[in-house]
C-alpha cells in the first residue's frame, strides 16, 4: 500500500515538473535517475520493518558478539545475525568488536567518518562520508553515494548494495533471503504419481497387447517358464543381472581386437541394449501374463464365470496386480515413514519379478525353447480348454507338465 | 486412545519434502589500479557463464544456488591478488547430486579485461559457456567433469597466454576461436565424451597444441590459411590423412609452406575417430 502511494507520488512528481523534463537531455537523465531512485527507495524500505533509529548498546559480558572483521561467509553471519532480528529493540544488546551497531535507518554524513566496522539492522545505511571499516546491514540496503569511500568490504544480507558513485575499497556481497520453493501437497503429490503410473500402465500395456498380438507363442512359453521354474528362472535372471556388464565390455573389447569388427562396434552395441530392454520387460510382462493366468484359473476353478480366458485378459489382471504396490505408493507416498517404506517394497517385488521374467526369457531363449516351460505334450494340444478340462492330480491317465523333475528336451 | 490418535497424526502428516531453497547472492569488487589478478572458479553443479565485463569491477558474481546444500566462494586475499569465487558443497559428501532441481543453479561471472589474469576454473556436472574473448590472460587452467562446457575465444586474447590447459572428464567440449587465445602452448586432454576443437583465431608465432584424447570423438576445426605441423599418436582410431604431407614422422596441412603462421599440433587418441574440419 505504501510503495503503491509512493509510486503514485513520484508519478505525480513528473507530471508537475515537466520543465525537468524539457530541459536540455542531461538534466532531463539526471532527473529521471532521481525520480527511479525515489521509487527504489520507497520500494526497498516498504520492505523492511520501520523502527526508530538508534544506537545499539554493547552487550554486557557474555553477551551477544558479532565479528564483523571477515564478511567472507554471509551465511554464517546471517545465522548469528539472525537471533538479533528478532529481539524487540528495548532489549536488542550487541556487541561489535573495533566497530558500533545501529537498529534502523542510519545515515553518515558527508563530513562524517566513521572508525571501525558498522552494523546496522532492520534499516538501510545510506553512506555519503568516510567508513573505516566494514559496513553490513541486516534487512537494509546499503547505499553508497557519490563521494562516499568505505574502506572495507560491503554486505546487504536481505537487502541491496546501491553503488551511486562512491568508493568502496573491499569486496561488495548480497545475500538474499531464502526464497523455498514449495513443495507440493499431499493431493497434487499424489496427483502427479498417479498421473505417473498411468503412463508406466498405458505404456506396459501397449507393449503387452503387442507381444499378445505379434508373439503370443513366445510370451506364452516364456510365461510357462516363469510358472514352472520360478526358482531356476530367478536365479538364471540374478546371474544375467551380473554377467549383463562384463559380457557387453567383452563383446566390445572382442569387437576392437578382431579389428574388422570394429566396423560392426556401433550396431552391436545397439543391438545389445535393446536385446537387455527387450528381455527385462519382455520378461516383466512374460510375469504379469503368467500372474494374470494363475489367478483367472484359479477363479475359474471356483466356478466364476469369466467372459473370455485369453492372453489379453492375463495380461491386464496380471499387470494390474504387479502394479498394485506401486499404485498404494501414489496415493500413500505422502505419509512419513509407511510411504518409504510402500516405496521400498515396491522396488523389492518389482525388481524381485523382474529378475525372474528376465530369467526366464534367459532360459527359454526369449521363448524358443520350451524345455523349462513344463511342456511334455505337443503344444497344439495345449489347450486352454484342454488345461481348464484337465484336473491337475488324480488323474493317472495325464501326465500334467512339472509331474517329472528333470526337464525335458524341447521340441 | 490418545497414542492411537497421536500414532495417527504422526503417520498421517504430511511428509517433509525436500525442500530447495534458493538463494541469490551476490558479490563484487570496484577496480581500484588493480594490474593483476588470479581467479580461482569452482563451480559444483548448475549453470555457468563467464564473460569480461563491462564497467569498472575487478570482478563481479551474480548467482542463484541451493542454500541447502552449497555455500557461496568469494574470498579474495590482496597480497596475492587472488580471488576464489564460485560455490563450495556445504556436506562432507562432495559435489553429489541428488537431484536435477539442484541444477537450476546459475551463476554469472565477469571478470575485468583490464587486468592481466590468470584463471583456474574447476567445473563438476555444469552446463558452462565460458566467454574468454578479450580478457588479458596469462594462464588458463580448466577442469571440467560430467559437463557440458563451451569455451569461446570470440576477440584476440589482449595480452599474450603462456600456457592453456583444458582437461575434460566424461564431457561434451566444445573450444571454439583457440587461436585468440594466443597461448604459445595449449595442451587439451580428453576422457571419455565428445570434443570439438576450433583452431581458428589469431595464433601467436610459435604456437604449440598438444591433443590428448582417451576414448571419443574429436573434432579439430582448421584454419585453411594456418600452416600445421601434425605429429599423430593413435591406436584404433582413424584420421583421415588425405590432402596432408607426410614429412617424417609429421604431417604438413595443403599449403603448409605458403603459410604466414605455423602451428605445431601433437594429436595423441586411443580409441574413438578423429574428424577434421577445413575453415577459411
Amino acid at each position: 500500500m505504501r510503495t503503491r502511494s509512493g509510486l503514485f507520488a513520484a508519478l505525480l512528481l513528473v507530471a508537475a515538473t515537466p520543465g525537468a523534463l524539457r530541459a536540455d537531455r542531461r538534466p532531463a537523465i539526471d532527473t529521471a535517475r532521481d525520480i527511479w531512485g525515489m521509487i527504489q527507495q520507497l520500494r526497498d524500505h516498504d520492505t523492511t520493518q520501520s523502527v526508530r533509529p538508534q544506537a545499539i548498546a554493547a552487550a554486557p559480558a557474555g553477551g551477544p558478539t558479532v565479528e564483523l572483521g571477515d564478511l567472507s561467509q554471509p551465511a554464517r553471519l546471517e545465522a548469528r545475525l539472525a537471533p538479533l532480528a528478532r529481539t524487540p529493540a528495548a532489549r536488542l544488546r550487541v556487541s561489535v568488536p573495533n566497530g558500533q551497531a545501529r537498529l534502523g535507518d542510519y545515515s553518515v554524513g558527508s563530513d562524517q567518518t566513521v572508525r571501525g566496522h558498522l552494523l546496522v539492522l532492520r534499516g538501510d545505511a545510506d553512506v555519503y562520508g568516510r567508513v573505516q571499516g566494514n559496513v553490513v546491514t541486516l534487512d537494509g540496503n546499503v547505499i553508497v553515494h557519490s563521494g562516499a569511500v568505505i574502506s572495507g568490504d560491503v554486505l546487504a544480507i536481505h537487502g541491496r548494495v546501491r553503488e551511486q558513485g562512491g568508493v568502496v575499497d573491499g569486496a561488495i556481497r548480497t545475500l538474499s533471503a531464502g526464497a523455498t520453493a514449495v513443495p507440493l501437497s499431499p493431493v497434487e503429490l499424489t496427483l502427479r504419481r498417479l498421473a505417473g503410473l498411468a503412463g508406466v500402465i498405458i505404456t506396459l500395456g501397449v507393449l503387452g497387447l503387442g507381444l499378445v498380438a505379434f508373439g503370443r507363442h513366445n510370451l506364452e512359453i516364456v510365461s510357462d517358464t516363469v510358472s514352472h521354474s520360478f526358482g531356476r528362472s530367478f536365479v538364471t535372471g540374478l546371474l544375467g543381472q551380473i554377467l549383463l556388464l562384463p559380457t557387453f565390455g567383452m563383446l566390445v573389447v572382442g569387437l576392437v581386437l578382431s579389428v574388422a569388427g570394429i566396423l560392426l562396434l556401433p550396431f552391436a552395441i545397439i543391438a545389445y541394449v535393446l536385446l537387455a530392454v527387450v528381455g527385462v520387460v519382455g520378461g516383466y510382462l512374460a510375469v504379469a501374463h503368467a500372474l494374470g493366468e494363475t489367478w483367472t484359473r484359479r477363479r475359474l476353478a471356483q466356478g466364476t464365470v469369466v467372459a473370455t480366458a485369453s492372453s489379453y485378459r492375463f495380461l491386464a489382471a496380471g499387470l494390474g496386480a504387479m502394479l498394485v504396490l506401486w499404485a498404494a505408493w501414489a496415493a500413500l507416498g505422502w505419509v512419513p515413514v509407511a510411504g518409504d517404506l510402500i516405496r521400498g517394497a515396491a522396488i523389492l517385488v518389482t525388481w524381485f519379478l523382474g529378475t525372474a521374467g528376465f530369467g526366464a526369457a534367459l532360459l527359454s531363449r526369449a521363448g524358443v525353447r520350451e524345455n523349462f516351460a513344463g511342456r511334455i505334450i505337443p503344444p497344439e494340444a495345449l489347450t486352454d480348454e484342454y488345461l481348464w478340462a484337465t484336473p491337475q492330480f488324480g488323474v493317472p491317465a495325464v501326465r500334467r507338465p512339472g509331474a517329472t523333475r528333470s526337464p525335458t528336451s524341447g521340441s | 486412545m490418545m497414542h492411537r490418535a497421536a500414532l495417527a497424526a504422526a503417520l498421517l502428516l504430511p511428509a517433509a519434502l525436500s525442500a530447495q531453497t534458493m538463494r541469490d547472492f551476490s558479490t563484487s569488487r570496484q577496480l581500484h589500479g588493480e594490474t593483476r589478478l588470479i581467479a580461482r572458479v569452482e563451480y559444483g553443479a548448475g549453470t555457468l557463464r563467464v564473460a569480461p565485463a563491462s564497467g569498472s569491477d575487478l570482478y563481479r558474481v551474480a548467482m542463484s544456488y541451493d542454500g541447502e546444500r552449497y555455500a557461496p566462494l568469494s574470498a579474495f586475499d590482496a597480497a596475492s591478488e587472488t580471488v576464489r569465487l564460485g560455490l563450495t558443497s556445504t556436506g562432507a559428501g562432495g559435489f553429489h547430486i541428488g537431484s536435477r532441481r539442484q541444477l537450476d543453479q546459475r551463476a554469472v561471472i565477469t571478470l575485468s579485461p583490464d587486468v592481466s589474469l590468470d584463471l583456474t576454473l574447476q567445473l563438476g556436472a555444469a552446463e558452462s559457456e565460458l566467454e574468454l574473448g578479450g580478457l588479458r590472460l596469462t594462464d588458463l587452467h580448466l577442469t571440467t567433469g560430467a559437463s557440458r562446457t563451451t569455451l569461446r575465444f570470440s576477440r584476440p586474447n589482449a595480452g599474450l597466454c603462456a600456457a592453456a590447459a583444458i582437461s575434460a572428464g566424461a564431457a561434451d567440449v566444445s573450444v571454439l576461436g583457440l587461436g585468440n587465445s594466443r597461448c604459445r602452448q595449449v595442451v587439451f586432454e580428453g576422457g571419455v565424451g565428445k570434443a570439438l576443437l576450433d583452431l581458428s583465431g589469431s595464433w601467436p608465432s610459435e604456437a604449440r597444441v598438444r591433443v590428448q584424447m582417451a576414448v571419443g570423438s574429436l573434432t579439430l576445426r582448421l584454419p585453411r590459411d594456418l600452416g600445421i605441423r601434425l605429429t599423430l599418436d593413435r591406436f584404433l582410431s582413424s584420421f583421415p590423412t588425405a590432402g596432408w604431407t607426410r614429412r617424417g614422422n609429421a604431417y604438413l596441412s595443403p599449403g603448409y609452406e605458403h603459410a604466414t603462421r605455423h602451428l605445431d599440433l601433437s594429436v595423441s587418441s586411443t580409441l574413438g575417430g578423429i574428424d577434421v574440419e577445413w575453415v577459411n
